[in-house]
C-alpha cells in the first residue's frame, strides 16, 4: 500500500480533520476524542502501524493536547515507491476539567509506559489502562510537574 | 512450590544503573516481573523548558553516559527542523563520523558490560581496552572523553584537527584485527554460546508491538534502520548496508543480539572510512542560527540503542514550550515481563544485559 492512498483513506474517516503531509513520510491529523479507540484500532489492524513510537502530553493552557506518533517499521507502507518508515502524527485535544482518553495500551504494549508517564507528569487519565500508576516519580508525590500551573516549592533563579 | 517475589535492585550487578526488577519466581522459574524506574529521574524535560534552545545541549549530553553525542545530535536535529536551519555539508560529514565513533564506543561499552554479566570478566577488559581507542579519537575534536557537547544547532563546535583522518585509519585497522580476536574469544566459545543461545527469545512482530527498536529489533531479522528509512545527515550518500541477524525464523535470542552489535560495529567502520573519502571542504557552522522558534517539529534518529525521537513545541520565545524525549530503552524495559517469563532466575543477567540498558536516557 502506498502512503498517498493512506492520505485519502484517512481523510474520509470519521472524526478526522486537518490531514496534512508535514514531511514526505509523515502525515499529521487532528482527531476527535470520542472516536479515538476506533481510529487507532483501524490504524493498527488495517494500515500496518504496528509500533507506537511516542505519546506526548502538552499543556496548552487551558486545554491539554495529546500527540501520538505511530510508525510502520516492517515496510508494508511504501512512500513514493521506496521503502521508508511511514509515520502518523495524531493530535487529540482534551478539556482541562476532564483530561481523560481511551487507553491504547491493549493495542500496542509499547504505549503502556508512555501512558503511565503522561499520567505521572501531566495528569492525563487513560480509561481502560491495566496499571495506571506513577512511573518516574515516587508514589505519593503530589501534583503533576509538567503542567504549566504546577507550583514549585523552591525559589527559582532566572537563567 | 510456593511463588514469591524477589527484588533485584536498585543496587544489583545485573541492573547497570539504578532501577529495580521485581521478579516473581516459582522455584527457579520466572513467572512474572515488574520493573520499577525513577531512581535517576532528573526531570530533563522540565529543566529544558526553562533553558534556551542552545543551552539544552548540555542536558542532552547527560541523557546517556555511554552514548552522549547521539542524543545531543537527535536534539539538535529536531531544533534545526523547528528553526529551519540549513547545515553545511562538511558539518554533516563530521557529525556522521562522530556519531559512528560514538556508536562504536557505545557498543564496546555494552559488550564490556555484558561479559561480566555472564561471568566472563576477561571480556570486559578486552572490550574496554578497545573502547579507549575510540574515546581517544572522540577527544581529539571535542576535547572531552565522555560528555562531548560537540554538536551545535546549525553545525558542529569546530572542524576536525589536523591528522585526524590518519589517526582514525590507524585505529580502525587495529580494531579490525581485534574483531577477529573477539570471534575467537566469544563467538567460538562454547560456554558463551551455552549462556546466550535460545535464551530471552522474542519475535520481530512482538518486538514492534512492545516498542523494541534498534539492534534488538534487527536481531530478530527485521530490516529496519532509521538511518536509511528516515534518513538524516548524509547516510544515504554513504556506501553501507543495514545488517540483520536471526536466531531462528523471525526471532532473536541473546546470541543474535550480541552478533548484530558486532556486525554493526563493522558497518560503522565502513561508514567512517567512506565519510573521509567523500568529505568536502567548507564551513562547519551555519551562518545564521535564530534563537527563537515557533511551531512544532520532531525528528527520529537511530541511537545506539534504538529509535530516539525528540518532539519540540515552540511558542515564539527562545525556550522550548514543550520538549519530549522518546527513549528506546524506556519501552524495552517496560516489556521485560514478556521476554523474561519462563526462563530461570540465573538467565536474568544474560537477558537483561543483552538488550543494552542505559538508565540515564530511560529515566530522563
Amino acid at each position: 500500500m502506498d502512503f498517498s492512498d493512506l492520505h485519502k483513506q484517512l481523510k474520509s474517516m470519521e472524526g478526522v480533520s486537518k490531514v496534512s503531509h508535514i514531511r514526505k513520510n509523515v502525515i499529521k491529523l487532528d482527531l476527535e476524542k470520542s472516536v479515538s479507540k476506533v481510529f487507532f484500532t483501524k490504524l493498527k489492524d488495517d494500515f500496518y502501524f504496528e509500533h507506537c513510537s511516542l505519546i506526548t502530553a502538552i499543556d496548552n493552557q487551558p486545554d491539554f493536547e495529546l500527540v501520538y506518533h505511530l510508525s510502520c517499521l516492517s515496510g508494508e507502507l511504501s512512500v513514493d515507491g521506496t521503502k521508508m518508515s511511514a509515520m502518523v502524527e495524531v493530535h487529540i485535544h482534551l478539556q482541562r476539567d476532564s483530561p481523560s482518553v481511551d487507553s491504547v495500551s491493549d493495542l500496542w504494549f509499547g504505549a503502556n509506559w508512555h501512558e503511565r508517564e503522561a499520567f505521572d507528569l501531566m495528569g492525563i487519565y487513560f480509561i481502560g489502562h491495566p496499571d495506571l500508576r506513577r512511573v518516574l516519580l515516587p508514589e505519593g508525590f503530589a501534583g503533576h510537574p509538567l503542567r504549566k500551573d504546577y507550583v514549585y516549592e523552591i525559589h527559582e533563579e532566572e537563567w | 512450590m510456593a511463588e514469591m517475589w524477589i527484588s533485584m535492585g536498585p543496587q544489583h550487578p545485573m541492573t547497570h544503573g539504578l532501577w529495580t526488577l521485581k521478579v516473581k519466581v516459582d522455584g527457579e522459574t520466572i513467572v512474572d516481573a515488574d520493573p520499577e524506574l525513577g531512581y535517576l529521574h532528573r526531570s530533563v524535560e522540565k529543566m529544558g523548558e526553562r533553558r534556551k534552545y542552545f543551552m539544552n545541549t548540555t542536558l542532552t549530553d547527560r541523557l546517556c553516559y555511554a552514548s552522549s553525542t547521539t542524543w545531543t545530535h537527535s536534539y539538535v536535529l529536531a531544533v534545526e527542523e523547528l528553526m529551519e536551519v540549513e547545515v553545511p555539508t562538511r558539518a554533516q560529514y563530521i557529525r556522521t563520523i562522530m556519531l559512528e565513533l560514538q556508536r562504536l564506543a557505545s557498543h564496546l561499552m555494552w559488550a564490556g558490560a555484558y561479559m561480566p554479566d555472564l561471568g566472563h570478566i576477561t571480556g570486559a577488559l578486552y572490550f574496554w581496552r578497545d573502547r579507549e581507542l575510540f574515546l581517544n579519537l572522540l577527544e581529539l575534536p571535542s576535547g572531552s572523553r565522555l560528555l562531548y557537547n560537540f554538536m551545535r544547532i546549525g553545525g558542529v563546535k569546530r572542524d576536525l584537527p589536523d591528522g585526524f583522518e590518519e589517526k582514525t585509519e590507524r585505529i580502525l585497522k587495529l580494531f579490525e584485527q581485534r574483531l577477529d580476536e573477539y570471534a575467537d574469544l566469544f563467538e567460538n566459545s562454547k560456554i558463551f554460546r551455552m549462556r546466550t543461545e535460545d535464551v530471552g527469545k522474542f519475535t520481530g512482530s512482538q518486538a514492534m508491538n512492545m516498542g523494541i527498536t534498534g539492534p534488538n529489533l534487527r536481531g530478530c531479522g527485521v530490516k529496519h534502520d532509521l538511518r536509511v528509512e528516515d534518513t538524516y545527515e548524509i547516510y544515504e550518500e554513504i556506501d553501507w548496508d543495514v545488517c540483520t541477524r536471526e536466531a531462528g525464523p523471525g526471532y532473536s535470542d541473546c546470541f543474535s543480539r550480541y552478533m548484530i552489535r558486532i556486525d554493526e560495529m563493522k558497518e560503522s567502520v565502513k561508514i567512517i572510512r567512506d565519510c573521509f573519502k567523500k568529505m568536502p571542504k567548507g564551513p562547519t557552522m551555519s551562518a545564521r542560527v535564530p534563537i527563537r522558534a515557533s511551531g512544532e517539529a520532531f525528528r527520529r534518529t537511530e541511537d545506539s540503542r534504538g529509535e530516539a525521537l525528540m518532539y519540540l513545541v515552540g511558542d515564539g520565545s527562545d525556550r522550548p514550550y514543550r520538549w519530549k524525549i522518546k527513549s528506546p530503552m524506556f519501552t524495552t524495559i517496560s516489556a521485560c515481563p514478556h521476554y523474561l517469563k519462563g526462563y530461570k532466575l540465573a538467565d536474568i543477567p544474560a537477558i537483561m544485559g543483552s538488550i543494552d540498558i542505559c538508565i540515564g536516557e530511560t529515566d530522563k
